[in-house]
């Protein structure tokens, strides 16, 4: 084994670059500029825009309490992300799998809640479909994007796994919004169209922090 | 069962405290921090990169591009936290890094001289050095990591768990389970060998 001494290469590399660094604020700290992001993304979307026609039939738990649940989820699974953005500190696997369980239990039982409530039909409408997708989605973006942000200015080492839950948390917290304006409560619409943004948002935040993971590390001699 | 390198609380205590104010120093800008840091922590770190790579000249250059990535992750790191399990993850993830590259490139290393890490007892009493670390490459991905960094390293298993990422408690099935799939090998190998 070699000395200990520091290599003076190695010094000169880290002399080079030795600004004073502020540690990172802990996980829930970040997680709380998020949390403003997502909040203002829901505010704008239920002052501005016209709310669901079935709106004041429906319970407030139904309507205001599943969406600020949701909210609340989604936030919480980006500050997981967060969390596991910092080596060392990062979840065990059991509770990620438990908190993307959380999150996609949440959006389903919060979607058959509001179907059995309601009693819609089953309509199934494709262009009413995609819209919402395209809804979920566009308000998902800038929550996703501060998130990864957040998470990828520290050091994942399981990118993949922080980018799914960042995409999972955003997909989430732009869904309290959709619940609060989507006139449509049938199962069908809401289990595919809705949840497949959840889902959909979970795959690119995995595909995402797989490609950051590649370019990261690349230099890693060999 | 007691991990091989495990020292009296206080003295690990103060190594940790010890750590952290190194680690402080230098997110504060201060090289001579730095370069005790890594007198304190290179020759340990080189050790644990020589049970994935198993060649000597590698493990320094694995050594090396580690604390890089800690120079370049510095500001991840939160005072007060313990300093090692944050310093062994990013450690064990460069190291996965660079055999992940050798799996693409289909190369293998020859094998190295065995390093000066001492065989804890609970091991000693069924398997020299040598046979320790080739059986412990047979172990493949089944808890060897856990079982490297507790029994090996002297690591708690809650300090494995945050450097692995995974519960305390798997940790602790993982490198039991481990423990117990090396004493059969052992045990194969012997009656094998018996005429």
């Amino acid at each position: 084994m070699s000395s200990q001494r520091l290599p003076d290469e190695l010094r000169r590399r880290i002399e080079s670059d030795l600004d004073p660094v502020r540690p990172l604020p802990p996980a829930w700290r970040r997680a709380l500029v998020v949390a403003a992001v997502a909040v203002a993304a829901f505010a704008v979307m239920v002052t501005f825009f016209r709310l669901r026609p079935d709106l004041h039939q429906l319970p407030m738990w139904l309507t205001w309490g599943c969406a600020l649940l949701q909210l609340a989820v989604g936030v919480l699974l980006a500050g997981l992300a967060l969390r596991e953005s910092v080596p060392g500190a990062g979840v065990s696997t059991g509770v990620v799998l438990a908190a993307l369980g959380l999150g996609l239990a949440v959006q389903l039982l919060v979607g058959l809640a509001t179907w059995m409530w309601s009693g819609q039909p089953a309509a199934g409408e494709l262009g009413a479909g995609v819209k919402c997708m395209r809804s979920d989605l566009a308000l998902a973006v800038p929550i996703f994007v501060v998130a990864l942000w957040l998470v990828f200015r520290a050091l994942p080492l399981r990118a993949p796994v922080a980018g799914a839950l960042g995409g999972t948390g955003a997909a989430l917290a732009s869904d309290a919004a959709s619940h609060m304006r989507c006139p449509m409560s049938d199962p069908q619409h809401l289990l595919v169209w809705h949840t497949g943004a959840v889902l959909v948002m979970a795959a690119v935040g995995w595909l995402i922090g797989w490609a950051w993971n590649r370019l990261r590390w690349r230099r890693v001699p060999s | 069962m007691a991990p091989a390198q495990q020292q009296p609380p206080t003295s690990k205590a103060s190594d940790d405290h010890r750590l952290v104010e190194l680690m402080t120093g230098y997110q504060q800008g201060r090289v001579e921090d730095f370069s005790l840091l890594y007198e304190a922590l290179a020759q340990p770190l080189q050790r644990y990169l020589w049970t994935f790579v198993r060649n000597t000249s590698v493990a320094e250059d694995l050594l090396q591009e580690t604390f890089l990535q800690i120079h370049r992750a510095r500001r991840t790191y939160t005072p007060p936290r313990p300093v090692k399990p944050w310093v062994y993850a990013i450690s064990r993830h460069v190291a996965l890094m660079y055999l992940r590259s050798q799996r693409r490139r289909k190369e293998s290393l020859p094998d190295d001289e065995l390093p000066e890490v001492p065989v804890p007892p609970e091991i000693a009493s069924f398997a020299d050095r040598a046979t320790l670390y080739r059986l412990l490459d047979a172990l493949g991905g089944h808890g060897r990591d856990e079982l490297t960094l507790h029994h090996l390293m002297g690591f708690s298993f809650e300090e494995v768990g945050h450097i692995v990422g995974c519960a305390p408690g798997t940790a602790k099935v993982r490198a039991h389970r481990a423990l117990k799939a090396l004493r059969e090998m052992v045990n194969r190998e012997r009656q094998g060998e018996d005429p």
